[in-house]
């Protein structure tokens, strides 16, 4: 997928305007934040497990160049082929080699926001592989051409009567829209014969353990566990940060993945593969293909400020959480990762100054911070990116600040310098705009505030500074 | 913000705190703790303005007390960010730090939630600011306060606790942005049926009042300084005991 | 192009090395409990599983019926079967599909199965694993109209059942049939995941690791479309959890 963030204005004023998106993005507040809510505090060792979850992966990138060497080695030693790969075309294009190796015709997809970096599905359909995405919210998604909305609920953002639109071969327009009961049956016969009849699959990994060599996978849906059975070849993608060290490992992640996603105890199904089929296993995959993919996120790790975000277990929670992402959407962020957790990453894995818009969409509430499982820092992360595109970045080429806002800043420090240009300034800007008030209240302000007044009235400078009052109810301070 | 816009927040302040029985001094000469450039990316401009808030405040005694959640925020916890690499400025911003309080947490830490009672006949709602909610850690200790005063009836505002969409220069960067989120914020106030919201950050203040009289609502937004020294000022009006 | 060496080198610069520096014993994770402790761990959860047999299969009644499995429970084998049966003629299950769990021997499935009238098949090749045989097999998991299974083991925190795919027990039986029922002993329900884990991971430490594991906690479920939660989407649409032993 390329990156396209430097439209984010403009499709977030879109989703704005859209009132059906609007109302269907409430879900995930109503749904998934309220639900991690009443899960965290029906759990009493809560805040503990956080706290353990953030130093088993604290360690794990301390320590991943020792894991990714542990996990390969295992995963050969039993049975399986380890692909490296240092981008998303490498990944996609070792991928589909090997299915036109195997002689593949059909390609079963589980949700992979890894295998969304690589474009995976519309290049192996346009290879003639026969690929179906099998996670209902992304088959729609599918079916519709776009991509995923959020990285746990691809589809959050389509009305019943899109999906009908999609699913529905008989559904016209005015007709009853099925419910969402019928929709999906709907999609189970669909989908059915495509199970029956793979012969790859390629899955997402939600924790690679380095001491076995085995991948875990949380669904709800089945279609993980299909994509571990049905086909001849299994190919699991991963970033390379997906590790965690030890099988016990496993108990606290999953408790807090599971319930910061959907506030479930557990998800329906876990999955966990340690191998390819055994000797005498009636059925199962004959291979095992994991691929680890590092596509830019050694830009993360090497960079002490924002090696954190590699901590990331893909749960969704800070989307849930973030004012900004309720309103503008998964798709206004132009690349694979929306809401708070895209916001820093995708800058870093794309390019700081294309994705220049995205540490700035954010009013630093510090919500996604709180919703962590593993309590990322991201409000210090968007500072630090805000920072390097205004001016702090060594690469000229990564700044994105005009000579307009750095000159409002200059001077903006030159008034805060000394009290009597302080007050200088507020004079003036009292001069400019008093007779722009009533009551001392804008209706319409000059720029650089004139954004302020296209939605809300604006504030008039007093007229007597809180030093002056006080000077007369202190008496002559310090 | 406060010194030019709102200063009887300020003004307020000093009332409640006098009121508390504190001897309480001003700096004339200070001017901003250098969040705004901070957050829209320009350290360096607010690096100096920054060392200069250090540079007076440290050569006071003290608490140093703040009505703003987002001020304290930026000195106690973003300093670090700023003064990165200044072993001398970490050094002397963590002594000032450990002296700055913001106005609510300085109260319920030092006087406790019932410190203040007074007197306010108004139907109100109060919104959780961001910052002091998640960076101060204050949380439900305002609305004890506000409990003791009689005559304000409080009713509970759902999604108290979500972003009004101020966020600074945010505010004016995005406005559409900012708005959406500020819109649903006022639904919810609107829904409440409160005349008064109270709330402990200027900006998030003038973010919802401004919304809210663009709306042609007559709901009134105020800092909880200026409700707690009007509590005051009523209740010793009327010779009632404090 | 890449290589295990480069890619894991990169890695090592990146942070601030010039070699793969093994992690200290004491760090974060248990990843050094040795095979003793994992032994000694795996002992304890099964310890703790047969003495508290009645209390944690109670707990697992109440998490399982609130996760959506139907729950029945009986201390005597012969009303399991009469149970199943009941299931079978109740979906007019035409092909029944089993694992060859042995509570399944001990309750009578096979002829409890053969009386409704619906034909019985058993997930076990005997080591022919040609692929007409094992194609031959997925088509009768597909077509199947109920699976099948006793447990490996149970969780209670989760209302979870545990199954180790294997020879005799496939990972369809459980999954491709729209209704699966699983048949859960005394002393077979663990109290968490930190006692499943502790238990898979002494089977690693010890060798005996098994090929894959699913954990089944419900029907299969999406809230895709609006939001609105339906059970069934591609895996059972009704799982039942027969419990056997003193109520």
């Amino acid at each position: 997928m390329k990156p396209i963030t430097a439209n984010f204005r403009s499709k977030a004023a879109q989703t704005l305007n859209n009132a059906q998106i609007q109302e269907s993005i409430e879900h995930v507040y109503t749904g998934f934040f309220k639900g991690r809510l009443t899960a965290a505090s029906d759990t009493p060792e809560w805040e503990d497990l956080r706290t353990k979850g953030k130093a088993i992966k604290d360690h794990t990138i301390a320590h991943l160049d020792y894991y990714l060497d542990l996990l390969a080695t295992n995963v050969e030693k039993n049975g399986g082929s380890v692909f490296f790969a240092d981008d998303a075309e490498e990944a996609r294009q070792h991928i589909i080699d090997l299915a036109h190796k195997r002689d593949i015709k059909t390609v079963i997809k589980s949700k992979s926001m890894v295998s969304e970096e690589m474009g995976l599905e519309k290049a192996m359909n346009a290879e003639g592989f026969e690929t179906v995405e099998t996670d209902l919210g992304e088959y729609i998604i599918q079916l519709a051409n776009e991509t995923p909305y959020h990285l746990i609920a691809p589809a959050v953002h389509k009305s019943r009567e899109d999906v009908a639109k999609l699913l529905d071969d008989d559904f016209k327009e005015g007709d009853r829209v099925p419910d969402a009961t019928e929709l999906t049956m709907m999609a189970r016969k669909k989908l059915r014969g495509v199970f029956e009849r793979a012969d790859m699959s390629v899955t997402g990994v939600n924790f690679a353990v380095a001491e076995s060599g085995s991948i875990a996978l949380v669904t709800n849906e089945g279609n993980g566990r299909m994509s571990t059975t049905v086909p001849r070849v299994h190919v699991a993608v991963m970033g390379m940060e997906k590790i965690v060290p030890s099988i016990q490992d496993l108990s606290t992640m999953l408790r807090i993945l599971i319930r910061s996603a959907t506030g479930q105890r557990i998800s329906t199904y876990v999955t966990m593969v340690n191998e390819a089929r055994k000797s005498d296993e009636e059925e199962g995959p004959e291979e095992f293909h994991l691929v680890i993919m590092n596509n830019g996120r050694q830009n993360l790790l090497e960079d002490p400020q924002m090696r954190e975000s590699l901590n990331c277990i893909r749960c969704g929670a800070c989307l849930n959480a973030c004012p900004v992402y309720r309103k503008v959407g998964g798709h206004a962020y132009g690349w694979v990762y929306p809401g708070p957790i895209g916001a820093i990453v995708s800058p870093v894995l794309t390019g700081v100054k294309d994705a220049s818009n995205l540490p700035s969409a954010s009013s630093l509430c510090g919500a996604c911070h709180d919703a962590c499982p593993v309590k990322i820092n991201i409000p210090r992360m968007l500072l630090e990116l805000r920072w390097r595109t205004a001016e702090g970045s060594t690469d000229k080429s990564e700044r994105a600040s005009s000579a307009k806002e750095r000159g409002v800043w200059k001077m903006w420090r030159m008034g805060m310098m000394g009290r009597k240009r302080f007050d200088m300034g507020a004079r003036l800007a009292g001069l400019a705009l008093r007779p722009l008030s009533r009551n001392g209240w804008l209706k319409k302000a000059p720029p650089p505030i004139s954004g302020w007044t296209s939605t809300r009235d604006f504030p008039s400078i007093s007229s007597g500074s809180l030093r002056s009052k006080l000077s007369k109810r202190l008496g002559r301070s310090k | 913000m406060v010194d030019q816009l709102a200063p009887s927040v300020g003004e307020s302040t000093v009332e409640v705190l006098e009121h508390l029985g504190v001897n309480v001094h001003f700096l004339n000469d200070q001017t901003c703790c250098g969040q705004p450039a901070f957050n829209s990316g320009f350290r360096s401009e607010a690096h100096p303005v920054a060392a200069r808030f250090i540079e007076l405040f440290e050569k006071t005694d003290g608490p140093i007390v703040v009505p703003s959640g987002s001020c304290a925020a930026m000195v106690r916890n973003y300093y670090v960010d700023l003064f990165r690499g200044d072993a001398d400025l970490l050094r002397r911003a963590a002594l000032v730090g450990d002296r700055v309080f913001e106005l609510t947490e300085f109260i319920s830490k030092y006087f406790g939630t019932s410190a203040i009672s007074g007197e306010l006949n108004a139907s109100a709602t109060y919104h959780k600011c961001c910052h002091l909610l998640r960076e101060i850690g204050i949380n439900e200790e305002p609305l004890d306060m506000l409990s003791n005063i009689s005559g304000l009836e409080m009713t509970p505002l759902e999604r108290a606790d979500v972003c009004c969409g101020f966020g600074g220069a945010f505010s004016v960067k995005m406005p559409d942005i900012s708005s959406a989120i500020l819109d649903e914020k006022l639904d919810f106030i609107e829904a409440t049926g409160a005349s008064t919201v109270i709330a402990g950050d200027t900006g998030c203040v003038y973010q919802m009042q401004g919304g809210l009289r663009r709306r042609d609502s007559s709901v009134k937004v105020i800092h909880i300084a200026e409700a707690l020294a009007k509590s005051i000022r009523n209740s010793s009006s009327t010779g009632a005991s404090n | 192009m890449a290589d295990r060496a480069k890619f894991i080198s990169i890695v090592t610069t990146g942070l601030g090395r010039d070699q793969i520096v093994a992690p200290s014993a004491d760090s974060a994770t248990a990843g050094f409990d040795d095979a003793a402790v994992a032994k000694a761990n795996a002992d304890s959860a099964m310890a703790d599983a047969n003495s508290r047999s009645t209390e944690l299969a109670d707990q697992m009644a109440t998490m399982a019926d609130t996760n959506g499995w139907k729950v029945h429970r009986t201390s005597n084998p012969e009303d399991a079967a009469d149970l199943v049966a009941k299931i079978c003629e109740e979906k007019n299950a035409k092909s029944v599909l089993r694992s060859t769990h042995e509570v399944l021997n001990q309750i009578g499935v096979d002829t409890a199965v053969a009386n409704t009238g619906a034909s019985l098949g058993i997930t076990q090749h005997d080591g022919d694993n040609s692929a007409e045989l094992v194609d031959a097999s997925k088509s009768a998991a597909f077509t199947a109209d109920i699976g099948i299974t006793g447990v490996d083991y149970a969780i209670a925190e989760t209302g979870t059942v545990v199954l180790h795919p294997r020879s005799g027990l496939s990972r369809l039986v459980s999954l491709a049939p729209p209704t699966h029922i699983a048949v859960l002993r005394p002393g077979e329900v663990l109290d968490s995941l930190d006692e499943l884990f502790a238990m898979e991971r002494n089977d690693f430490m010890s060798g005996n690791l098994a090929g894959s594991m699913n954990l089944i906690s419900g029907p299969s479920k999406t809230a895709d479309i609006e939001g609105t939660t339906v059970t069934g989407i591609h895996g059972p649409l009704e799982v039942h959890l027969i419990i056997l032993g003193e109520a």
